[in-house]
């Protein structure tokens, strides 16, 4: 049993994580009801921009870039970690834009531009930073193991996972406490009537996924360190994110972050005492919750189920 | 007025006499001959990933079989006809490499196919490649198993399998570190293939197997099976992960620092898996064909041909990966010019036991095409992560090298089954 416990810390922090990769997807799915396919490519995106400040290779070899490159690591990052998801969320405005003559139509057509978002994207990381493998620096305080229970365990990964927490209060507090988050939740329940009321919801829309690509990318620059950092690696995203969206309840935020942390349980556990099963665990948690729950965890009930 | 008359039976007899003419000569059928014009140009399908889990890998052997090309075509081409490439991307997926082949053989009308990195890959082309006699170069894909029970006339295995890079490895690291061994191995044909291979050895050496942790392909979390490994503690483990979960696993090993704390074999390293990590990601010892700095004749120049011929390739030096789909083209162009006959049968017969020269190969030793299994039989090179560079892209530091004859996997001698050259349909690239 004590074996056991390491395997549970683990699943948990991993679960975490994948909360972290499924925040913005649910919020875009949940508000625009959008199944943005470009999710992945954006994390990808995110880290590469952050790895990119960090690096300081924006500024080359002027002066400015060498002082640049002269400030602590641990600045650099910080910087980087804003940089990156906001630099992201601009990319995220424009593909909102595009998609603008697609509502009110079949899903189909959202899924087929945010698809080829996603390719255009994930194509302009080639051209930019090469299709080899890159590495995103983290400051060395973050960067080592510690033992407990006579284990190594990583201290990044930990970080990340708290990381993930304050991500998830703070996204929790802007939706719940702020009346901006009011509007969106609102405008996700009813549109006509938060058009009516005066709201612009074209702005809204734009705020929304603005918002939920930086998400994506935050959730790429804190990911990229443990992952690694290729061109493809939105691809690895999609799935799990899509996953948890689904065991958790289209569009409930709370439904997420559980199926989240479920899913890393899974995944974690099963990595230790039937590894080959590990990555099929999570289908086999959508299945036996979808089976027994069709809306999901913490979904909302349809009116066909009244 | 003619008195010949269209009769439903003459019809039907008429259709059936073409339909038995067309299954008769059709193209799927032995003897065809669809390229006799010697003007026509060779056509090689490159079939390497351009996406998923190798696409990194396969864009360098790529590079490396069009500069083999491009260097045939500027010394006037092979036979007097140019060559000319086709590129499709295989996607990591057996089922695309099917797909792919198909489509080169019978669409792109490509006489022959070069190019994998993933043994399932290089396994699914390698039947289409046989069912219709086109010769076949697995360039990179390395599972024991494409030499043996998946081998096939049309197919050559240019690169060193599991089996020999285990078995340059594991009896030094029994004899350094003791005899407890623990597999880490990629859920797929190559890891476990490669992983029976080692499980082979390790009994033959004398150590034991305690246990094995699968991994599926795609994994990109490996805290589960590095917490297993910690708390079974045993001597060594030895990794058969590939491809980005192996760029992963380097990560987070290097992250726990666990890659100086437990002896790690890591059988293969293929050069763009590793290429822009940093240094402490190059943990354990492993395997590798070739190494750009190889105190060797040959190797600075070719070194300055692929720097001219890709100056903006993010990659500053050629690696394995691009060494071995460099020497397949290379390989197989210069069969066809010996051959002086682009015939399928007569090139295999070329390369069937072909001896190249240790300074044509840039390795230590000669290398030949062995004729049972049509695996080549190479050197083979135990690196481990440079702790003193002399430039940024030197990061191995070459450990020992092994004869061809040392390192041979035997298992493969037993278990492949060439067609026969009857068997094998003929014609004409």
């Amino acid at each position: 049993m004590i074996e056991l416990i390491p395997h549970i810390v683990n699943g948990l922090t991993l679960g975490l994580l994948f909360a972290l990769i499924a925040l913005g997807f649910t919020l875009i799915v949940g508000v625009m009801e959008v199944i943005n396919l470009a999710h992945g490519a954006l994390f990808a995106l995110g880290a590469y921009l952050a790895m990119t400040t960090i690096g300081g290779d924006w500024f080359g070899s002027s002066e400015f870039g060498v002082w640049w490159r002269e400030l602590p690591l641990s600045t650099r990052y910080a910087l980087g970690v804003v940089a990156g998801p906001l630099l992201a969320a601009s990319v995220g405005m424009v593909l909102e834009l595009c998609l603008r003559p697609t509502y009110g139509k079949p899903p189909l057509y959202g899924l087929l531009l945010t698809f080829g978002a996603a390719l255009v994207i994930e194509e302009l990381i080639r051209l930019i930073w090469g299709t080899g493998e890159q590495s995103l620096a983290v400051p060395r305080a973050l960067n080592g193991a510690f033992f407990m229970g006579g284990l190594i365990f990583s201290t990044y990964k930990f970080f990340a996972a708290g990381f993930a927490i304050v991500a998830i209060g703070l996204v929790w507090l802007f939706l719940e406490r702020t009346p901006y988050g009011a509007t969106i939740k609102a405008g996700a329940h009813d549109s006509e009537m938060v058009r009516a009321l005066g709201y612009d919801l074209s702005k809204l829309r734009l705020l929304v996924f603005g918002f939920g690509a930086a998400l994506a990318a935050l959730a790429g620059v804190v990911m990229a360190p443990i992952w690694g950092l290729r061109p493809h690696i939105g691809i690895d995203v999609i799935i799990p994110a899509f996953l948890i969206i689904v065991i958790g309840g289209v569009g409930s935020f709370w439904g997420a972050v559980l199926a989240a942390l479920l899913v890393g349980l899974s995944v974690g556990i099963t990595g230790a005492y039937a590894p080959a099963w590990s990555m099929l665990s999570m289908y086999l948690l959508l299945i036996a919750i979808v089976g027994f729950r069709s809306r999901g965890l913490l979904g909302r009930k349809s009116a066909l189920e009244n | 007025m003619s008195s010949s008359k269209f009769t439903r039976r003459g019809m039907l007899r008429s259709a059936a006499a073409v339909g038995g003419l067309a299954a008769f000569y059709g193209p799927w059928k032995h003897n065809r001959a669809y390229a006799q014009a010697t003007d026509k140009p060779i056509r090689l399908g490159l079939t390497s990933d351009a996406s998923g889990q190798y696409a990194n890998s396969g864009a360098s052997d790529r590079r490396g079989m069009l500069m083999a090309v491009a260097e045939a075509n500027a010394a006037g081409g092979v036979l007097g006809r140019k060559i000319e490439t086709v590129h499709l991307d295989t996607e990591t997926t057996a089922a695309t490499g099917s797909r792919v082949a198909e489509r080169m053989i019978t669409r792109e009308e490509c006489g022959f196919l070069v190019g994998a990195v993933s043994s399932g890959v290089a396994n699914a082309i390698s039947q289409v490649a046989q069912r219709y006699g086109v010769i076949y170069m697995n360039t990179n894909s390395s599972s024991p198993t494409e030499s043996g029970e998946n081998c096939h006339r049309v197919k050559f295995v240019w690169d060193g399998n599991g089996a020999n890079f285990s078995k340059a490895a594991i009896k030094n690291s029994i004899d350094a570190y003791g005899g407890d061994f623990m597999l880490l191995t990629n859920d797929y044909v190559w890891g476990h293939d490669t992983a029976r291979a080692t499980r082979v050895l390790i009994d033959q050496y004398g150590g034991s197997v305690s246990d094995e942790i699968l991994v599926p392909q795609g994994t990109r979390d490996f805290t589960a099976a590095l917490l297993k490994i910690q708390q079974a503690k045993p001597n060594v483990v030895a990794a058969a992960v590939g491809g980005d979960d192996q760029i992963a696993l380097r990560q987070q090993v290097a992250q726990l620092g666990m890659g100086d704390k437990i002896a790690w074999i890591n059988n293969q390293q293929d050069w763009p898996d590793i290429y822009g990590l940093p240094a402490d990601n190059l943990f354990g010892v492993f395997g590798t064909t070739w190494y750009y700095k190889l105190d060797l004749p040959g190797v600075k120049e070719f070194v300055g041909r692929y720097q001219a011929m890709y100056p903006e390739t993010s990659m500053r030096v050629p690696g394995n990966v691009f060494y071995n789909g460099y020497m397949a083209t290379k390989n197989l162009l210069e069969a066809i010019e010996r051959a002086g006959t682009t015939n399928n049968i007569a090139v295999i017969k070329q390369l069937e036991g072909h001896v190249m020269s240790a300074e044509s190969r840039m390795q230590h030793h000669d290398a030949v095409v062995d004729p049972n299994t049509h695996q080549v039989q190479q050197s083979i090179y135990l690196a481990t992560g440079n702790p003193a560079p002399t430039e940024d892209d030197d990061l191995f530091k070459i450990l020992t090298s092994s004869a061809p004859e040392d390192v041979r996997d035997q298992d493969s001698l037993g278990s492949c089954k060439l067609e026969s050259y009857d068997d094998t349909p003929t014609f004409d690239a």
